[in-house]
């Protein structure tokens, strides 16, 4: 003889009922498998790498062996790794916002409104399409003997094919190439919802047309800069394709040196660990990001 | 409607338990290392189906079998692998009663340090590690691992993307073992691939072959077989060298892993390929040597009259086979982290 | 005048986000096997392609995982953005970070999640894994799509469809639903894309003759670019584009720029 659960309260149960099987599901295949990865970061490995059962775990917790793999992981050939990838996504991230927010804006705020759609679809597009394969693309364009140099050589710009693969500006232009998208977006959101009576005020009152830019758009579109800079930055520190397939395989990153503990360095477990203490840094960012966003007042627009 | 899902869960059921398919094989092996016509073959004679994927490192495998969930039936491991897999429990010994071919095998080839009495494997190819070089571009001859080091080649450098191989090149030099463990010596190896790091345009295990054919690089550190292939093709313009330090000799063995669900048929696929007509069919396919002396018959003349792929016993004085050099390999590995972190 | 010059580096930008993918399909249709000069037309590699066993193999698998995945993506996704839709709904904070995971997680550190799990569950590597692994990162895309639509319609409409008369389940298929269908489509399309073309992932929990698209693509990619890859590329590109553009049209609500 409960009371009655009213509609809302109905509808509240039933929203319930529709979570638990993505809890199930995503609960069993994503968090899971982040967990036991977790586990393993802590065991040390056996012979071909894998997590190596502890027999005597009292002494292995009174030892501090259990951190092992994570004091490990701080070495510094490992963050001198980890500097090289962030430095490489901070260079990305900085391009992309460089080569991106024109087209962002132009679309947002120039474009005729009929042709924004297209013309952001457009943008859009080749972000769903395989990233290896683009990628692969860049190797034929880039190579002594590529579309690029071919050309250049036709028109008489050079005299020697120009060696542009397997060098860190491959690898950069490869990166930003990937993530040109991540950026156009959420800055064409930002600027999209601005109010162009701002823009008609700013220039009534004087200001020129680089001045309106800087002290009225600018920082009205920092919501959708900041969001692209994350989004562009995140999948950069992680990326290890990009190195082997345009850079000849020179530098090693983050994500090569996951995958290395994987195959040849024979360390799943400080490779779990290292690829955890990843996954935290993008967490810390992100709610780094986030805490700001909501201070200035600024919305999450992630 | 029921009875649909029933059914469905039935097979989703059948399909998760793995059960053995008597009539499949799953083979696991390096890219481009057996004929589609070997496969063939096989299926029209036993009517198994077969089915072939693809690794391009040791360490791949490794990675694979080492998850215990990869239920390959047959595997070709090189040399240095083997040891730890066996320690793992990761293959299993060979029931060599069931290889009725094997006295076909060259016996110089059995027996080796990886494999007592060859108690896990069965030889499948072999060969040398060694470089190839563009002769037009440079002329003066290369007999040497020097050029490897050479600034005057600095952006015309190959080099394997492997560690050990790498190593070895390096050790040599040194007129050390290629299995040296001694740490000082190992760091003073890697002191020298630091500094040749800057002359080498790329790391690469795959397309080496391809890479110096189309001029991106004038030297390339690479295995033989394909090596042989670009020399064939052009003798005037290109040769592969063993250098006169010596280097690495290798051996790719057939093992069948502990998770296999169809051993029977990885028996049956082993002798076949011990068979002197197979083998010699394999040879001629992926132009390396084969450990096979029954199959020399049928090897076109090309390949065992060229000394890129069959060299003299003679000129492989000095080159040793890579072994398991066990807890050492972590360092070679963090050493060559920070050969790639420069 | 300012506006020229955006025009002219929108348009640069263009050239430069479309010229590989162009230039491939061009080369697929190149006669000459290596290097990048137009030789001829040519539809040999085309014809090569549907002669290799392997690729052939490879696309079907691709496509099975790719449905079924989308599948189950799918209705778990529009099921999680309807009850994160609902205010009364428990636990949608903890929900929504659990949906932002895949994207937060870089691929490889999934990957190697998803390796050791099954490893240690003993899970034979295969399709299923596969499938699974697909699965996984799925189910957040279409989430995010359908709520975004959610958003953009009128909630109160099911209530008076209650109001007059109709049970919750009826106004739920007969009122949201069809509203909601463009969202859920189109996230399926998009969902769809996204595993034909994963390798990271797959590349990890792949077993034995489970060797997708991606896969067979990236190790002849290694072995050196034959245009039977151009080939095969611009096909897989090609699908791609258009099944995003077709979501797009959907998502393109009446009168709004909607956008993913």
């Amino acid at each position: 003889m409960g009371k009655t659960r009213s509609r809302s309260q109905r509808k509240g149960d039933r929203g319930t009922m529709l979570l638990l099987p993505t809890w199930l599901v995503l609960g069993g295949l994503l968090l899971l498998p982040l967990l036991i990865l977790l586990g393993t970061s802590f065991h040390p490995p056996d012979d071909v790498g894998n997590p190596q059962a502890i027999s005597n775990w009292s002494q292995f917790f009174h030892s501090g062996d259990w951190a092992h793999n994570y004091v490990q992981s701080v070495r510094p050939i490992y963050l001198r790794v980890a500097w090289r990838s962030l430095w490489l996504a901070a260079i990305t991230t900085g391009l992309c916002l460089l080569i991106g927010y024109p087209v962002s804006f132009y679309i947002a705020l120039i474009a005729p409104q009929r042709r924004k759609n297209l013309l952001l679809a457009l943008a859009v597009i080749p972000f769903w399409t395989s990233f290896l394969i683009r990628i692969s693309a860049w190797r034929i364009i880039l190579q002594d003997r590529g579309a690029l140099n071919a050309l250049l050589l036709h028109l008489h710009l050079i005299y020697e094919p120009l060696r542009l693969m397997d060098t860190p500006l491959a690898v950069l232009i490869g990166l930003v190439y990937g993530e040109l998208p991540f950026m156009i977006l959420p800055v064409y959101a930002s600027l999209e919802k601005l109010d162009r009576t701002l823009l008609e005020a700013s220039s009534d009152l004087g200001a020129s047309g680089r001045g309106t830019f800087w002290r009225v758009v600018w920082p009205l579109s920092m919501p959708g800069v900041a969001a692209g800079c994350v989004l562009v930055f995140i999948p950069g520190i992680g990326q290890f394709i990009v190195s082997d397939l345009l850079g000849g395989s020179r530098t090693m990153l983050l994500g090569n040196l996951v995958q290395n503990q994987y195959t040849s360095g024979r360390d799943k477990p400080l490779g779990a660990a290292i690829a955890l203490e990843l996954t935290a840094a993008v967490l810390a960012m992100l709610i780094a990001y986030a805490i700001a966003a909501k201070r200035r007042g600024m919305e999450v627009a992630l | 409607m029921k009875r649909v899902f029933a059914l469905l869960c039935l097979m989703g059921l059948m399909l998760t338990t793995g059960c053995a398919k008597k009539s499949e094989l799953r083979i696991y092996t390096w890219t481009d290392y057996l004929p589609q016509e070997v496969i063939d073959g096989f299926h029209q004679r036993t009517g198994i189906t077969v089915t072939v994927d693809t690794y391009d490192s040791n360490e791949t495998l490794m990675a694979k079998l080492a998850s215990g969930v990869a239920a390959y039936d047959l595997v070709v491991p090189s040399d240095y692998i083997i040891q730890p897999l066996i320690r793992q429990k990761l293959i299993v010994p060979l029931d060599k009663s069931r290889l009725t071919n094997l006295p076909n095998l060259d016996p110089a080839f059995l027996n080796q340090r990886f494999d007592p009495g060859n108690g896990y494997s069965i030889p499948y190819l072999w060969g040398t590690t060694g470089l190839a070089y563009d002769k037009k571009k440079i002329t003066t001859p290369v007999d040497s691992w020097d050029v490897l080091f050479d600034p005057q080649w600095t952006g015309k450098i190959l080099m394997l993307n492997d560690p050990r191989e790498c190593f070895a090149v390096a050790l040599k030099r040194m007129g050390k073992s290629i299995n040296e463990t001694d740490p000082a010596v190992l760091h003073q190896a890697a002191d020298m691939l630091k500094k040749q790091h800057a002359l080498v345009r790329a790391y690469n295990s795959e397309d080496y072959d391809k890479t110096l054919a189309s001029g991106d690089v004038l030297i390339a550190h690479g295995w033989n077989g394909q090596l042989a292939k670009v020399v064939s093709q052009n003798p005037d313009q290109f040769a592969y060298v063993l250098p006169k330090e010596g280097g690495t000799i290798w051996m790719d063995n057939v093992c069948i892993p502990t998770a296999a669900n169809n051993a029977d048929a990885a028996y049956l696929f082993m002798n076949y390929i011990l068979e002197p007509e197979q083998a010699a069919k394999i040879v001629n396919g992926v132009s390396y040597a084969s450990a096979n002396s029954a199959a020399k018959k049928f090897i076109s003349p090309k390949i065992l009259n060229d000394p890129n792929i069959y060299p003299a016993a003679d000129k492989l004085k000095g080159w040793e086979f890579l072994d398991d050099i066990g807890p050492t390999s972590r360092l070679v590995d963090d050493l060559w982290t920070e050969i790639k972190s420069q | 005048m300012k506006h020229r010059w955006l025009l002219i580096h929108s348009l640069g930008v263009y050239v430069f986000l479309y010229g590989p993918i162009l230039l491939l399909a061009a080369l697929s249709f190149n006669r000459s096997p290596i290097g990048a000069t137009w030789t001829g037309l040519t539809f040999n590699w085309y014809a090569k392609l549907f002669s290799d066993a392997d690729i052939i193999d490879a696309a079907q698998r691709s496509l099975l995982i790719a449905a079924g995945a989308t599948a189950v993506a799918s209705v778990l996704g529009t099921a999680a953005a309807l009850a994160l839709s609902r205010p009364g709904t428990r636990g949608r904070g903890p929900t929504a970070g659990l949906l932002y995971l895949p994207i937060i997680v870089p691929e490889i550190v999934t990957g190697c999640a998803l390796l050791t799990f099954f490893s240690v569950w003993r899970w034979e590597l295969s399709l299923w894994t596969v499938g699974l692994a697909h699965i996984s990162f799925s189910v957040s895309y279409v989430a995010i799509v359908v709520r975004a639509r959610l958003a953009g319609i009128d909630r109160t409409l099911e209530d008076a469809a209650q109001d007059l008369g109709a049970s919750p389940r009826a106004a739920f298929w007969r009122v949201t639903f069809p509203m909601i269908l463009p969202g859920v489509v189109a996230g399926a399309l998009l969902v769809f894309t996204v595993s034909i073309d994963d390798y990271v992932i797959t590349s990890f929990v792949a077993g034995p003759a489970s060797t997708t698209l991606p896969l067979r693509i990236a190790s002849m990619v290694k072995t050196g670019l034959t245009p039977e890859v151009n080939a095969v590329s611009t096909l897989l590109l090609g699908l791609t584009m258009i099944l995003v553009l077709v979501a797009q049209r959907l998502l393109r609500g009446p009168g709004e720029g909607s956008h993913i």
